[in-house]
């Protein structure tokens, strides 16, 4: 009688610690069957024998080549890879042979002689014929890849992209057939161009012109990045992939110059949380912390051996509304009150560089397009407050609009003081990311004065970042819209001589932050790329385009 | 009984179909769109593109009517952001963490928080009381993860017998269930010591020590029995809450949970996923309820005869 009262607390905790050992049974690879994946015992010391293990911050959306637009997914795909070019040193970054060995331009033709001992990790040659499947795959409306656009410049590219398929694919196969892109022979391609573009050869060094496996695609549909089913030719194979969790890539014995790599295994371990990051490199867990960790441990990190940045193409700005602050004298105040020292030194911190004009310093050519110094790194309050008296009539009351990724809030509050002091009161407005993009457009919100946005380059030429504010620029969120401004751009896009483009891209660059120019937008910095790197790695680069190349990277 | 379970079952068809057009309705009200991932604009041509491939080109109704469906035939479709992926996969892979974390969490809640809140409650106005309830409190007041940071500081980068994070080997468990527990554990420490203290004044708790049973057994048959159906009221909700995932511990141990996939899903307009997640979560929350209705019945045999 007495027992089975007794029972039923008892009988609950039964019942569910076995729901959770046949949960945890099958948990598919995630529980308990320890296969020696993630980081185990903190105190067992750094890697050795060739392995390295970095901490990344997220899982990466995609490794397909043509499908991949985040740079935790390029850093994969560029490794287990090799992309048309690479690109070499900064701060030229002119393209070096990768999977072209050489290349011919003439006017509006690029031909690329590929190399002829590029294998697929299944044995098979790497040809021509990929790479024309490949392109033609991304720029095919079926797959819907976001970045079938950096191909628009090749011929018949855009009209292609933008047909609209049907039961009756006629139209799409006939565009498809007047695509530029052919293979003459087994390993050249011919590309047919819109105009000539100076730029073009370093473009190809991006991850979406990299050839993918048409026998594996055809065989797993999206399912062929998988671990098994992947088939690459780069440096790295994948090994293993545990979705959000981490990825072992290892060294891929056939690749063309596999002596030349040296790490034998990668580790990446997906953590996503900034302050785990830290803790799990000074733990010991991780060589290498790309993810990040909170601001406020920057001044702490930047003393320790284990900081190492690197600059970088991107800029980080504030646009202005010009139908909103229409006296190009009050945007030049605004711009020039801006005390862009303070806030990379006490906000940002991680050696961000004060950002003067649009253009980056890192830009090929910019010592020649940034030569109008108009704006300053720290604030000419006394220059912003004559302009600001040159204005008929200022606006007083402006909302300045960001999203809520960490580290905006601080800076448009520091900003806000800045303008505070020319008379103007700001509101700040912090969205959701697809809430700002919706009052961003372009065009922008009729409420919206200023905007917080950013850029960081497809390719190291500076067409990139002044073609932003081209009129009708699905990125230009000013409303400013300036004919001399394009003119001199499509000039540019026709300049075969390097000298005499970046003198347009100057006189571009001029009309926007010089002295005589419009000011649509506030540049704020020029941004870096830090990480913790622990001292036995040698060889940690990120070129300015946020491109990790392992090859060179050894840990012992 | 089986009756009522029926006819349960049959109810959660409706609710479902209500979660799923609550759902498809609110993520269709908060604008935004699942492509447009970072500060580059997306040419008209690519979303457009994008838009035919995952069939957001159609009319609402278009979508919702095939969203129920592949729901019934238990494919959810694939991902709009992680483009290799269906949304089933995410679901097979990262709900059974979720779920044994969750499940973790909840049995170390019980096994802890209830004998603390018994201890407490009978000895009441102790200095073990107070000490139970100092814990109770704080542990209830402490946001996880504050919790999850400490843990990690301590036991991992400082001492290094745990992990920083993952979710791979039984040691790599132990931190982020101690710091999922302490809210629910520190929650049935407190309902269970007041439901206590308020049963222990009853009439019949009276009448059984005038009977002349011992203690223990008073405790144990009358007093325990009847303060455990607030924790049991709880448990049900909290448990499905649990097993879906909590997105800070998940972030911070960087666990493989769908917990993250929830919360990364919203913010990303990844519709498919998270409606797909959603019904998840709803059929646990129901089922989760539904089990602890029957659990009722063994505490409270008054709700049982009500029901049949």
């Amino acid at each position: 009688m007495r027992k089975p009262r007794f029972a039923w607390p008892l009988g609950l905790v039964a019942v569910l610690f076995l729901a959770l050992v046949a949960a945890g049974c099958g948990g598919g690879g995630s529980s308990g069957s320890n296969n020696n994946a993630t980081t185990t015992g903190g105190s067992a010391g750094s890697a050795s024998g060739g392995t390295i293990r970095i901490a990344i911050g997220s899982e990466p959306p995609s490794l397909d080549p043509g499908l991949a637009t985040d740079t935790t997914s390029a850093f994969v795909v560029l490794n287990t890879n090799v992309p048309i070019v690479y690109l070499g040193p900064a701060p030229d970054l002119k393209p070096e042979p990768a999977l072209a060995t050489s290349w011919d331009t003439s006017g509006k033709t690029v031909t690329l002689h590929l190399r002829k001992d590029v294998k697929w990790t299944n044995g098979d040659p790497v040809t021509s014929a990929d790479v024309v499947y490949s392109w033609l795959r991304t720029i095919s409306p079926q797959l819907g890849a976001d970045y079938a656009y950096q191909f628009y410049g090749i011929q018949g590219a855009q009209e292609y992209n933008s047909c609209k398929p049907s039961a009756a694919n006629q139209q799409c196969d006939t565009l498809k057939n007047k695509v530029g892109i052919s293979a003459p022979d087994k390993y050249t391609v011919k590309v047919e161009l819109t105009s000539p573009q100076p730029w073009f050869l370093q473009q190809l060094s991006h991850t979406s012109f990299i050839p993918v496996n048409k026998t594996a695609v055809d065989k797993y549909g999206a399912k062929w990045t998988e671990p098994g089913h992947i088939v690459t030719d780069g440096p790295f194979m994948l090994k293993q992939w545990k979705h959000d969790a981490s990825l072992m890539l290892v060294k891929n014995p056939d690749y063309y110059d596999a002596s030349s790599v040296k790490l034998q295994t990668v580790k990446l371990n997906i953590i996503p949380d900034g302050s785990t990051a830290e803790q799990a490199f000074n733990a010991g867990n991780v060589d290498v912390n790309e993810t990040g960790w909170p601001p406020s441990d920057t001044p702490s990190i930047k003393n320790t051996p284990a900081y190492q940045q690197f600059p970088s193409l991107g800029i980080y700005y504030y646009g202005f509304n010009v139908k909103v602050i229409t006296d190009p004298n009050q945007r030049k105040a605004m711009a020039l009150a801006i005390d862009r020292k303070t806030i990379v030194d006490h906000i940002t911190q991680t050696g961000q560089v004060p950002a003067t004009n649009l253009s980056p310093a890192g830009i090929p050519g910019a010592s020649t397009i940034n030569s109008d110094k108009f704006l300053k790194p720290t604030a000419d309050m006394t220059l912003a407050k004559q302009y600001m008296a040159k204005v008929s009539n200022p606006v007083k009351s402006i909302n300045l609009i960001f999203n809520n990724a960490p580290g905006h809030k601080e800076i448009a509050t520091a900003i806000q003081a800045q303008w505070k002091q020319l008379g103007i009161n700001v509101t700040l407005k912090q969205m959701d990311w697809p809430q700002f993009l919706k009052f961003l457009g372009p065009p922008p919100d009729a409420s919206v004065g200023v905007y917080r946005n950013g850029w960081i380059a497809d390719f190291p030429d500076d067409i990139n970042f002044l073609s932003i504010f081209q009129c009708g620029s699905g990125n230009n969120n000013t409303n400013w819209c300036n004919k001399q401004y394009d003119n001199l751009l499509k000039q540019a896009t026709a300049e075969q001589d390097q000298q005499k483009r970046y003198d347009l891209y100057q006189q571009a660059e001029a009309l926007l932050t010089g002295k005589n120019g419009d000011m649509p937008i506030a540049p704020i910095y020029w941004y870096t790329f830090a990480y913790q790197v622990a001292q036995n790695v040698h060889g940690w680069n990120t070129n300015p385009m946020d491109e990790i190349d392992l090859r060179t990277v050894s840990i012992g | 009984m089986l009756k009522f379970v029926v006819r349960r079952v049959l109810w959660t068809i409706p609710i479902i179909l209500l979660v799923i057009f609550m759902t498809f309705w609110m993520m269709r009200e908060i604008k935004g769109s699942p492509f447009r991932k970072s500060e580059r604009a997306v040419p008209a041509a690519v979303l457009a593109n994008l838009n035919r491939k995952f069939g957001l080109d159609k009319p609402w109704y278009v979508q919702y009517g095939k969203y129920v469906k592949d729901v019934a035939t238990l494919d959810l479709g694939p991902s709009l952001v992680l483009r290799n992926q269906d949304v089933n996969d995410i679901v097979k892979e990262h709900f059974p963490v979720s779920a044994q974390l969750g499940g973790l969490a909840m049995l170390l809640a019980i096994l802890v928080g209830i004998p603390i809140g018994i201890i407490s409650a009978l000895r009441a106005n102790k200095l073990t009381d107070y000490i139970a309830m100092l814990f109770a409190n704080l542990g209830f007041a402490i946001p996880s993860f504050l919790v999850a940071t400490l843990l990690i500081y301590e036991f991992a980068a400082q001492l290094r017998w745990f992990p920083t994070n993952g979710w791979d080997t039984a040691s790599s468990k132990v931190l982020p269930v101690i710091a999922l527990s302490l809210g629910p554990m520190t929650y049935f420490a407190r309902i269970v010591r007041g439901q206590m203290l308020e049963t222990l004044q009853q009439d019949y708790v009276r009448t059984a020590k005038a009977k002349g049973l011992r203690w223990k057994r008073v405790v144990v048959v009358h007093v325990l029995r009847n303060s455990l159906i607030p924790a049991v009221t709880a448990a049900g909700p909290l448990l499905g809450f649990l097993v879906t995932g909590s997105f800070i511990i998940e972030n911070i141990f960087a666990i493989p949970g769908i917990g993250r996939y929830y919360v990364i899903s919203v913010s990303g307009r990844d519709y498919s996923t998270v409606m797909g997640i959603t019904v998840l979560l709803a059929i646990l929350v129901i089922v989760a309820n539904m089990i602890v209705d029957i659990l009722y019945g063994f505490l409270d045999p008054r709700t049982r005869d009500a029901r049949t």
